[in-house]
């Protein structure tokens, strides 16, 4: 490529940058960088690979060093790992940013009072345009929640959303995530680590801030406590969960305490928690435990993470629940497909955001043409995630296709199935091979949602597919994290 | 504070304490088989008693022997003092035990705090302390001392002065009495009898258990230069300005529960580990004034040791989430 390297005789950084063909490149274009990045990859390529190296090692030290970690599970000795971290910025230009921005506010406005109305009046399904079966039917909905109407009014204080861009260079949403959405620690953290590796570059970019989330996120729990002065915990289910270095940072960084469920007790339909001076009224939980396991009352009654009468206490209005329980009927993969249909139905808008295409095997013509073309599609579990429970029809044996046939037919609502969406490639640095190569991303913003209305967190997690040729960027399976780099909208 | 993590603090301080205590006890002990003409045994043998887990020790290590040779090899005890994970004490499990409590209150921690105790974790179960304990055993002791010592410095210098930092504090204190207290009782009980008349051994062994207690220079610079049986017994027991006496612990412990719980406050919890540790303070004081010789060093430890034994205790059930 591309950009001469300030070094003489030494090749830059992103110097022979093979762009992977089939793939909508983040930085370059047709072999030269687009337009508003040109500036960052031209000091990145003034950079040597060793250089670059040995920053990536720094950076990587440093978050052992902190205990950036998440725990693997299955490991009785509590190991932890560093999420792998790839210290290459996935940038993303401002006037692009700015329309994402709007689409992610519209689809979350429309999630809530989809959520309102299916624990309301169920005008929707009313009206015919999600069938009722479909909505009735999914293992997120909560008949017993019906008619409680959440304290402050909101139901998903915090959203991600899953996007990847197509060849063509458009955003698509693949998936929401509307329960507890993790990974935003890892955002905060890897800015600091990569402003502390790459002042200059950083400078540069003139890229926003993304520190203030945790400021914005207690703002977002105080809109929507039922008192003044609410006192407000984050509910984590304890050291052990993979997520826990993030629920003991938010906490942190909220100035909040992070409480376990043997803390709380409810009492007369209010929450206290246990201190060295007494029991003390909860107004606000941050819960990151799953909704199953909140309370034992009304979910799983095996559970030792949850709180005994915690959702008598939230339906008689005296604590709010950030996210609320019940929202999983709303980012259900079988839901997924009418999310444009319900923004046209709530708000009279058009989408503004493109999804992927999808077959819902509930019905009988989707379905038969999902049977025949097993192996050209994406078949994937509606209440799986993670990466698990799918078929990667292209890559699968016959003996996995046949057994996909025989639980789809055995039961068609939980599954649908898409074509393989091709996902969008960012530089990475390959540690072992000493250089930067093309890697497939995805990107999950974080939207709050207060009193007031959603708010988008100028970034996001870019996760990336470190393994070549892969694309399944999950975490518990060889995936990675980038900084992601929002820049300020040039006049 | 929330009790659950109010009883994290204080296990952190307990175990922050610990293995500082360990590693110190156990230099002063190597140290100490080099120099003086002692049986090995007489070394090594205290080290383990004053560990609480003599039975442990003589079930899974000498046989159920109390003769066994492994009593007086320096090797096996260190071995079980330090890397042996079926020891609750050992150094290993205190690290582990000190970690793991840190994690749990991350967001109550400073970043410092945090990351010097993350850092001490990841060293001590890498190759390279490893490959220290083996070649250069007191430097590896240094190391553990080194990075307990900042972690308490920075306890102090780095973290708000209030409920938290006190429950961390009343933690290093009580586990720091019942430290002292056992090593000056088996000590002074295993001295008194060996060496009844040979001074020049009674000194060299009365100032290793000063420096296992970090308290040689302190004490020499009270006592002028004498050592002495009842001397250095009463040092440890009363100097009120040696952190590591029992009067000092004591009366710091009962000023932390009081910042913690305040007298005149009777509708909190916490009354009675409050009265408790006024007693005992008290009791400590008194002893100031009181002949401190032969069997009576014995008494008045033993009284020590139960009464914060049972502290904690009510501590536990009162304040720190306990049933």
């Amino acid at each position: 490529m591309q950009g001469q390297s300030q070094s003489p005789g030494i090749p830059g950084l992103l110097h022979g940058y093979p762009a992977l063909p089939g793939t909508y490149d983040e930085m370059f274009a047709a072999g030269a960088p687009r337009g508003p990045f040109a500036r960052v990859a031209q000091l990145l390529d003034a950079m040597r690979p060793d250089e670059f190296a040995r920053a990536q090692a720094l950076a990587e030290h440093a978050l052992l060093q902190q205990g950036v970690t998440f725990s693997v599970y299955g490991d009785s000795r509590g190991t932890e790992k560093i999420f792998p971290f790839c210290l290459l910025p996935r940038l993303i230009a401002g006037a692009d940013w700015a329309r994402l921005e709007r689409g992610l506010e519209q689809r979350l406005r429309a999630l809530g009072l989809f959520l309102d109305d299916v624990y309301g009046e169920q005008r929707i399904l009313a009206a015919g345009v999600i069938p009722a079966e479909v909505v009735l039917g999914a293992a997120g909905y909560r008949p017993t929640l019906r008619g409680i109407k959440p304290p402050g009014g909101v139901r998903i204080h915090i959203a991600g959303i899953d996007l990847i861009r197509d060849p063509g260079g458009t955003w698509r949403v693949l998936e929401d995530n509307l329960r507890t959405p993790s990974g935003v620690s890892y955002v905060i953290e890897n800015r600091l680590i990569s402003k502390r590796m790459f002042p200059r570059l950083f400078d540069a970019a003139r890229a926003h801030r993304v520190d203030h989330y945790p400021t914005r996120l207690a703002e977002t729990l105080r809109s929507v406590a039922p008192g003044d002065d609410p006192y407000a915990v984050v509910l984590t289910p304890g050291t052990y969960n993979s997520a826990y270095f993030e629920h003991s940072f938010l906490a942190r960084t909220m100035g909040l305490e992070l409480v376990q469920a043997p803390d709380l007790f409810v009492e007369h339909d209010k929450v206290y928690c246990r201190t060295t001076r007494g029991p003390r009224r909860v107004d606000v939980i941050y819960r990151r435990t799953d909704e199953a396991f909140l309370d034992p009352e009304v979910f799983r009654p095996d559970s030792v993470l949850g709180v005994p009468g915690l959702l008598r206490a939230y339906a008689a209005g005296n604590v709010a629940l950030a996210n609320a329980p019940g929202n999983g009927v709303a980012d259900d993969k079988a839901i997924y497909p009418f999310v444009p249909d319900m923004i046209r139905y709530f708000l009279g808008e058009e989408p503004l955001l493109e999804q992927v295409p999808t077959f819902v095997c509930v019905r009988e013509r989707e379905r038969d043409y999902v049977l025949e073309h097993l192996g050209e599609l994406v078949v994937k579990a509606v209440d799986e995630a993670g990466g698990y429970g799918m078929l990667m029809g292209p890559q699968s044996t016959a003996e996995q296709r046949d057994e996909f046939r025989r639980r789809i037919v055995a039961e068609p609502r939980r599954y649908i199935a898409q074509h393989r969406v091709e996902l969008s490639s960012c530089p990475t640095w390959i540690a072992e091979r000493g250089k930067v190569e093309p890697r497939r991303v995805d990107l999950r913003p974080y939207i709050l949602t207060s009193r007031t209305g959603p708010w988008v967190l100028p970034g996001g997690l870019t996760r990336v597919a470190l393994v070549e040729g892969s694309y399944v960027v999950n975490s518990s399976q060889g995936g990675g994290s980038k900084d992601t780099w929002v820049m300020k909208e040039t006049a | 504070m929330i009790s659950r993590v109010a009883d994290h603090c204080f296990w952190f301080g307990r175990y922050v304490e610990r293995a500082e205590s360990t590693a110190r006890m156990l230099a002063a002990s190597a140290s100490l088989a080099l120099d003086a003409e002692l049986p090995a045994a007489q070394v090594w043998r205290p080290v383990i008693v004053v560990s609480g887990e003599e039975h442990e020790f003589a079930r899974r290590i000498a046989g159920g022997d109390g003769d066994h040779p492994a009593w007086g090899d320096g090797e096996v005890v260190q071995r079980f003092m330090v890397l042996d994970d079926d020891n609750g004490v050992s150094l290993a499990r205190s690290i582990r035990g000190l970690r793991w409590n840190a994690r749990s209150i991350r967001e109550v921690l400073s970043a410092e705090v945090w990351e010097t105790v993350n850092e001490l974790h990841l060293w001590s179960s890498s190759d390279a302390a490893g490959a220290q304990y083996a070649q250069q055993r007191e430097a590896y002791y240094q190391q553990v001392r080194r990075s307990t010592q900042l972690v308490l410095g920075q306890l102090r210098s780095t973290m708000l002065h209030d409920e938290p930092l006190d429950f961390v504090w009343l933690g290093v204190l009580l586990e720091r009495v019942s430290q002292t207290a056992r090593m000056l009782d088996v000590h002074h009980h295993a001295f008194t009898s060996l060496v009844a008349g040979h001074e020049l051994i009674e000194t060299a062994l009365w100032l290793s258990l000063l420096r296992a207690l970090s308290g040689s220079e302190a004490y020499l610079k009270r006592a002028s230069g004498r050592v002495g049986s009842e001397a250095v017994a009463r040092f440890l027991i009363s100097e009120a300005a040696f952190p590591r006496s029992i009067a000092y612990c004591v009366h710091s412990a009962y000023d932390r529960l009081c910042d913690i719980r305040p007298p005149e406050r009777h509708e909190l919890p916490g009354g009675i580990s409050l009265e408790r540790l006024r007693v005992l303070d008290a009791w400590v004081a008194a002893r100031q004034r009181e002949p401190l010789s032969g069997t009576m060093v014995h008494e008045v430890l033993t009284h020590v040791v139960d009464e914060v034994h049972a502290i904690c205790g009510t501590l536990g059930t009162e304040l720190l989430g306990g049933s």
